[in-house]
């Protein structure tokens, strides 16, 4: 889907309340962040449980949404992302807000995802498509240094040693 | 040893969600006080973000939009953050009015209720306060949430990191004019040097009972 297409949709759903947008929202989004969880060996239904989570933190949150600041994909990561966190979390008195902290660096600029797209666009141009086969492995799919290697049929070594040079080659384009 | 390869790694692995409790809170606090940090982990966030464009999609069988909207419309809709937000401060509120205990003259600290394997915990050091020259078993993570500190490699202010591991043995002492406040996450615990060392070493052991 189309990125105006989303902001639209967003939009509708922010000021509106419109169920039909979230709907077709919900269509595109939601086979996404589902096999992101079963991609990250959640089971069948602890992966259909927090896709439900962050479907309806989008629904709840969506007037946090700042379409000229937030590219919508980045955001569901996160929110995404910090649900599986809450997951594992073994404090349960406490209610801790993870998604607060990004919603707080955008409403205060002190990021945008749109001014470091020429730092993302150099990382990947810097990355062959090995090391960016490694990066979505360890970081996007969270496998063990030892899955990896048992997949790629590669040394445990080998694995750790180009992840870190993956690593130290996107550190020049950071600052 | 390079600690900006170290930083970076840390922040890396936040965005990846790799972190545990501890340190998931620590990394958060060190992108609200420091800019550049933030600005890392927003690259690194939108780079995984865009492997969900290429992914193969699974579709959810058990759940439809309409349980998510009900779920999702039992907190207020107009969803805003608290003016004072930190991300401290949503779980223990308000630095100010904390129960501090007090470990010596002039150092306090406050363990925070986590139940975590890295012990995460505010320190506050009066103005010219030094704590004696040590090292550390595990890995060391500060962040200056207040005031300053400095030690033999130079000094550290509000948002500044540094991480300590067993190769690195310092004397840091707190501002003279501010003090200082920390967060500080310690994977083990810390070896004193020096005149007291037997004393304090002995300290930590005896304390470790109790933990």
């Amino acid at each position: 889907m189309e990125n105006e297409k989303i902001i639209d949709l967003v939009t509708k759903i922010s000021k509106n309340r419109d169920e039909r947008a979230f709907s077709e929202l919900f269509d595109f989004l939601a086979p996404k962040i589902n096999a992101y969880y079963l991609k990250n060996n959640l089971s069948f239904e602890q992966s259909e449980e927090l896709t439900q989570e962050v479907l309806s933190t989008i629904w709840a949150k969506s007037n946090l949404f700042d379409p000229e600041r937030s590219k919508f994909i980045t955001w569901a990561y996160t929110i995404a992302r910090n649900k599986k966190i809450d997951l594992y979390r073994k404090t349960k008195s406490k209610k801790v807000e993870d998604e607060d902290i990004r919603h707080f660096l955008y409403e205060n600029n002190k990021i945008n995802d749109y001014e470091i797209e020429l730092s993302i666009d150099k990382i990947k141009q810097e990355l062959d498509e090995n090391q960016q086969k490694l990066l979505k492995m360890s970081f996007f799919e969270q496998k063990s240094h030892k899955k990896i290697a048992e997949e790629l049929e590669i040394p445990l070594g080998t694995v750790k040693s180009r992840i870190r040079s993956t690593l130290n080659k996107m550190q020049k384009f950071l600052s | 040893m390079n600690t900006v390869a170290q930083k970076n790694e840390l922040i890396f692995n936040y965005s990846s969600g790799k972190l545990g409790e501890a340190k998931s809170m620590f990394v958060s606090m060190y992108l609200f006080l420091n800019s550049v940090a933030a600005k890392k982990a927003s690259i690194f966030d939108n780079i995984l973000a865009e492997n969900l464009v290429e992914l193969d999609e699974i579709a959810p069988k058990k759940i439809n939009y309409k349980d998510c909207i009900a779920a999702g419309s039992k907190d207020n809709l107009e969803y805003k953050i608290n003016e004072n937000y930190t991300p401290l401060s949503s779980f223990i509120g308000s630095i100010d009015k904390l129960q501090w205990k007090s470990i010596y003259k002039g150092f306090k600290e406050f363990i925070l209720p986590l139940n975590d394997n890295d012990t995460i915990k505010l320190i506050k050091m009066d103005p010219g306060t030094s704590v004696p020259l040590h090292s550390h078993n595990g890995k060391e993570y500060i962040l200056v949430i207040d005031g300053s500190f400095c030690d033999e490699y130079g000094e550290y202010k509000k948002g500044d990191m540094q991480i300590n591991d067993q190769n690195i043995k310092h004397h840091p002492s707190a501002s003279d004019s501010n003090g200082c406040v920390c967060l500080s996450i310690t994977e083990n615990d810390v070896v004193f040097f020096g005149k007291f060392a037997s004393i304090l070493n002995l300290f930590t052991f005896i304390k470790s009972f109790f933990k």
